[in-house]
Parts: C-alpha cells; sequence; structure tokens
C-alpha cells in the first residue's frame, strides 16, 4: 500500500489556515485524487461550503458535494481522545479513563492534547489506505507549533518521571501517591486542592499511565509522518503573523520537520506600488488618485514584508491575493488557489 | 435583555480592562493603545499579556515581556503572566509554600496536578492580574488575552473551581475573582473585531454567551481597520482606463461592502482607523492611541 501524501498548513491565527486549507484540498481533488481535509474550527461559511456538520463531531469523514473524490471532516476532541483511550488502554481502563471526570479536562485543557488528537487522528486516516492525499488544517493552540511538539509532549508527560514521581513506581497498586517521596509537595497540592481531589487526579493519573506503550509507539509513528509531510506554513504582512511564521522556520526544523513553503496570503499588487492615479481635475479622479496613494503605501508595506520574509526565511514563496470577497463555495476555493502565484506546482506534485 | 455595553471612555475608568476578540484582528494593538490613552490621563497603567505575550511586547516596542514587569513607551508596565512563574508565585505568596525555591521536579509535579484539575490553572493565571489590582500599585491594569473562545474558559473557571474544590485558598480566591470580574465598576471586557464577517460572527457569538453567562461586563466594542469612505461607485471605476486606480477603487470598494454590512450589526461599535503603509506594531499602536484620542 502507498503511503498518502500529508500536506499541513500551519501558522498564527487569522491568516487564513483554514481556507487555505480548503482550497488545497479542492485543488487537489480536482485532479482526481482522493483527497481528504480535516480542519479544527471551521467557521460556519467555510464548513458550509464543505458540508461539514459542524455540531456532531464524530471524526467520520464525509464527501464534500459538487467536489470529486473530496472528504472532509471536523476534529472533535472528545470523540478522538475516547478512541486514543480505547485503542491503548485495556477495556476495563479505558472504560474507567472516559467515564473519568478529569478525561475530559485532559482532552480540553492539556496544551498538548488537542494537538496529540489531531496527529493521533491523522495516522489513523492515513493508516486507512482510503485516501491518497490528507490536508490538515492545524489546531489554533500556541500558535499552530504545539501540533508538531504533541507527540513527543504526550509521551513525556504519560510515561515521565513527574506522573511516576506522582503516582509511585508500581502500577497496579492504587493510591501511593501518599507513599511516595512526594511528601513536601504532597502538602502543598493537598493545600491547594484538598485531600478528596488530590486523591481522584491521581487515580486518574495513575489510569492513564496504562496508555504508554501505546502512545509511545504511536508518538513515533506521528513523528514519522510529520517529518515526511508537506508543510506549509501561512502569514499576512501584520507583523504578529509574521513573527509567527519566523518562530516555525527555527523551531521545525529542531523537530526533524522542513517545511516546504511559505504561504503570503493576502498579497497586494506590486504594481499598485509606483503607480499614478487620473490625472484629471475633477473630484472623481482627485477621489481615485487619493485611494490609490492610499493603497500603493499599503502595497509598499505588503511588498517589503514578502521581500523581508524570504530573505530571513530562504524559502519557496506562494502569494495568495487579498481577494475582494473571501471565497464561500467549492468553485471560489478552486479559484482562490488558481489565482495564486506558485501554489498549482505544489498542488500538481502532491497530487501525483 | 441585551447586555448593556458602555461607550468606550468608561472603560478608562475601570480598574480592570480585558482584551478580546477572534485571532488576527489586532487585540494587542488595541490593548497597548489603551494603555497609551490611559498613561496620557495620567494613570499607572499595567499591561498583563494572558498570551504568549509577542504581540503585546512588538506593540509596545519590545523584544520580549517577563513576569516581572519592565517599563516601555513611557511610564507604561508590561508583563508577560507567565503559566509556571504565577504558579510558583500562588503557591509561595498565597500557600506560604516553604520560601527555598522549590525543586525542579516539585514545581513541574505540581504544573501537572494543576493541569489535570480543571479550572485550578486559569484561577491562578487569571488571578494574577486581579491580584495586581488589588495591590493598589496601578489604576489600570490590561489585560491582553487570548482569543474570546480560550478567553471563556477563563472567565467561567472560578465557577469550575468552586464545585470541584470543597474549601480551601484557591476555593476562596476562585469566589474573590468571581465577583470583581462581574462588577461593572471594577471589569470590563473589550471587544475587538475587524469590519469583516469572520471577526464578526466571533463577537456575536461572544456578546450572545455573555448574555446568558454574564461573567463579565461587555466594556465596549471596538472595530479595528475601519476604511475611509471613497466617494466613487463600481459605475464611475467600471469603465476607467487607469487599471491601477480603478482595481485599487474596486477593492477599495467591495470592502468597503462588506465593512458596511458588519458595521450596520454592531452600531455600538467605537471605530478606529485601518493604518495605511504603518510599518511597525510600535507605530501602530501610537497611531490608534491618537485617533482614539482624537474622537472623544
Amino acid at each position: 500500500m502507498r503511503h498518502p501524501e500529508i500536506v499541513i498548513i500551519t501558522g498564527a491565527g487569522g491568516v487564513g489556515k483554514t481556507t487555505l486549507s480548503a482550497g488545497i484540498g479542492v485543488s487537489i481533488a480536482r485532479s482526481g485524487a482522493r483527497t481528504l481535509v480535516m480542519t479544527v474550527d471551521p467557521a460556519r461559511r467555510l464548513a458550509d461550503a464543505l458540508g461539514i456538520e459542524i455540531a456532531h463531531g464524530t471524526n467520520r469523514p464525509a464527501p464534500v458535494p459538487g467536489a470529486g473524490p473530496l472528504d472532509a471532516v471536523m476534529l472533535d476532541v472528545t470523540a478522538s481522545w475516547e478512541a486514543i483511550t480505547a485503542r491503548h488502554a485495556e477495556p476495563e481502563v479505558a472504560d474507567r479513563l472516559v467515564g473519568n471526570p478529569y478525561f475530559r479536562a485532559v482532552a480540553d485543557r492539556f496544551p498538548a492534547a488537542q494537538s496529540y488528537a489531531a496527529g493521533e487522528q491523522v495516522a489513523e486516516f492515513a493508516q486507512s489506505g482510503d485516501w491518497d492525499v490528507i490536508v490538515v488544517d492545524t489546531p489554533p493552540a500556541a500558535g499552530g507549533i504545539d501540533f508538531f511538539m504533541a507527540p513527543r509532549r504526550m509521551r513525556e508527560l504519560v510515561g515521565g518521571r513527574i506522573l511516576r514521581w506522582l503516582t509511585g513506581a508500581r502500577l497496579p497498586g492504587r493510591r501511593l501517591i501518599y507513599r511516595t517521596t512526594a511528601r513536601p509537595m504532597l502538602r502543598l497540592a493537598d493545600a491547594l486542592l484538598g485531600s478528596a481531589l488530590l486523591e481522584e487526579i491521581a487515580d486518574f493519573l495513575l489510569d492513564l499511565r496504562s496508555l504508554y506503550d501505546g502512545l509511545a509507539a504511536r508518538a513515533a509513528a506521528i513523528d514519522r509522518l510529520m517529518g515526511r509531510a508537506r508543510v506549509l506554513v501561512a502569514t499576512t504582512d501584520t507583523p504578529g503573523a509574521m513573527h509567527e511564521a519566523g518562530r516555525f522556520f527555527t523551531t521545525l526544523p529542531e523537530l526533524d520537520v522542513t517545511p516546504a513553503a511559505l504561504i503570503f496570503n493576502r498579497t497586494l499588487p506590486d504594481a499598485w506600488i509606483t503607480a499614478r492615479g487620473p490625472r484629471g481635475t475633477d473630484s472623481a479622479d482627485a477621489e481615485l488618485r487619493g485611494n490609490l496613494a492610499r493603497w500603493g503605501a499599503e502595497a509598499r508595506r505588503n511588498r517589503d514584508a514578502r521581500l523581508e520574509i524570504a530573505a530571513r526565511l530562504q524559502i519557496p514563496m506562494v502569494t495568495v491575493p487579498w481577494l475582494r470577497q473571501p471565497p464561500n463555495d467549492v468553485a471560489g476555493l478552486a479559484d482562490m488557489v488558481a489565482a495564486a502565484d506558485g501554489l498549482s506546482p505544489i498542488v500538481v506534485a502532491v497530487a501525483g | 435583555m441585551a447586555p448593556a455595553i458602555a461607550s468606550l471612555g468608561m472603560v478608562l475608568d475601570r480598574s480592570l480592562v480585558i482584551v478580546s476578540g477572534k485571532g488576527g484582528v489586532g487585540k494587542s494593538a488595541v490593548t497597548v493603545a489603551l494603555a497609551l490613552r490611559a498613561q496620557r490621563t495620567g494613570r499607572r497603567v499595567l499591561v498583563a499579556a494572558l498570551t504568549n505575550g509577542i504581540g503585546a511586547a512588538a506593540h509596545l516596542g519590545a523584544e520580549r515581556l517577563a513576569y516581572e514587569p519592565a517599563t516601555f513607551h513611557g511610564e507604561i508596565q508590561a508583563m508577560l503572566v507567565d503559566r509556571a512563574a504565577a504558579l510558583d508565585e500562588y503557591l509561595r505568596v498565597q500557600l506560604r509554600a516553604p520560601a527555598a525555591a522549590p525543586t525542579r521536579t516539585l514545581s513541574k509535579a505540581m504544573q501537572v496536578l494543576v493541569d489535570t484539575a480543571p479550572g485550578i490553572r486559569e484561577v491562578i493565571s487569571m488571578g494574577k492580574p486581579i491580584f495586581d489590582m488589588w495591590q493598589g500599585e496601578y489604576d489600570l491594569v490590561i489585560v491582553d488575552a487570548p482569543p474570546i473562545g480560550q478567553l471563556m474558559s477563563y472567565l467561567r473557571a472560578p465557577a469550575v473551581v468552586a464545585g470541584l474544590v470543597p474549601t480551601g485558598a484557591v476555593r476562596n480566591q476562585a469566589g474573590r475573582m468571581a465577583a470583581a470580574l462581574e462588577d461593572p465598576e471594577q471589569a470590563a471586557l473589550l471587544l475587538v473585531m475587524t469590519p469583516e464577517e469572520l471577526p464578526a460572527i466571533e463577537t456575536r457569538r461572544a456578546i450572545d454567551d455573555l448574555e446568558v453567562e454574564p461573567l463579565v461586563a461587555i466594556g465596549g466594542i471596538v472595530a479595528n481597520r475601519v476604511l475611509p469612505p471613497l466617494e466613487l461607485t463600481a459605475r464611475d471605476i467600471a469603465h476607467l482606463p487607469n487599471r491601477p486606480a480603478a482595481a485599487a477603487a474596486a477593492h477599495h470598494l467591495a470592502l468597503l461592502e462588506t465593512q458596511t454590512t458588519v458595521l450596520a450589526d454592531f452600531p455600538e461599535a467605537t471605530p478606529l482607523p485601518y493604518l495605511f503603509g504603518v510599518r511597525t506594531p510600535a507605530e501602530v499602536s501610537v497611531h490608534l492611541a491618537d485617533a482614539w484620542e482624537d474622537m472623544v
């Protein structure tokens, strides 16, 4: 069986990751490749375009109407963690974990848990053999970099020194927390949480440890998957987004992930920078000149931002024009990719 | 009953202003602009970043923020609410943990415990700026908060903790914290949006959520990056020979159309101008503060 191609779109919040992911997915599917777009929190408009039912996240992909062999799915973190637990724990422990009130807390709030769930879900979809290409819109947590760190962080948490120290050396014994060397901390933890809550948490963490073997093996597989994925970092010309994009390029190589391209979204035409408006003297001409001067200044800033980040990062850059109307259907999404400079070759390469 | 949304000048009279909105709308820029506005009226201001602090730092013209407040942009104090540091301080100050520096293992173990119990982490992190407000060293504490979805879990945390921990210091603090947040004389939420479809949807959702759960009063809505009007119609530019001028006008008109539709739904929003060609984040916040001042 051929490994599916994995495309990961990452970047700061508000740069258009979800729309770009959907557009890339639509374009790849148009070439006939069986494609899946996995998104995290799609806006209603985009969800409608992709035919995703937002209310019921089941992690079950559904075909996108009118988009050829394209499926879409919205990640449901809690459902993912239930599946992860069922996969990696003994049935009895899995039931106890899923029924535990802290289970949801872990799924919802551990910084790495949402991202890990996304990674494990991608691995599941990749293994199924149902798709040639999987396009992943990364979760927004910590600017998306969490997505790439999550496998090792979860492995560290569940199998790590801290949990062993908290819950005792042996797995089968319960309530070991009160017999460990952790006494000074226990007094603190007890003052903070109260002994009843502390005991419940300790029991829960003990159960969580039993996931370790399965989770460690899977985390390594997710790391490999990310290592061979095409990672596209999206940005706009806002300083925050550019800073965030720069961080991906310094951090990802440390995780053995190499970004394939930078997608610069909301690009303004360079022609506006030097263009002169109409010379006429009537008020309409004056209005046109004034407006062009404003947007010319903005286009210059936009171009300088592109030049700066290209010089800094030394990587192929894709530019996506600032669209007057955001795409709201399958055709609009495909048009967006067609209008982008440098995106079609990536789509062709991925679609094989 | 629709939540009363105060006029924007009023947020400056509060002791705590939380700034939030969808990702990418300019929360940090507005946070710093508000801080500049308040500082110009002689108030002692602390900016507390509840995010990674990158945006607030850039708009203050700083490299980065630290847990220890430092002075930027004149007289504004700013800090990063680092989760681990906030917990360590909490344990030391509130629970009188031994003054000797906690070992790394102990500190990390506490982090895991606190992450597992719902609500505790949020109460401790959000508690830091509120604690600073109580200390009275500042007239106004402005929180550069995470996007609104995440902020809701901070705002709900005191109730979660109250339901979870029967007694003790954290529960008491959570109660005081909820009371402070709910008191419209003390605390206000400033929602930042841009006149675009998605930010408008998120802002509406936040207003609706807070109507059901009045966890904090909405002190105002800022519509950031509002475009100036253009005295042209699509007809005027339909047959223009000058292509860039026509294209720029068409671009502007299309954005204006969305803007007009969106702003019609938010008549209470205070507009801040789109800053054409302004380069550095520090300049952006100064320009926004100036624009704000001109309006009042």
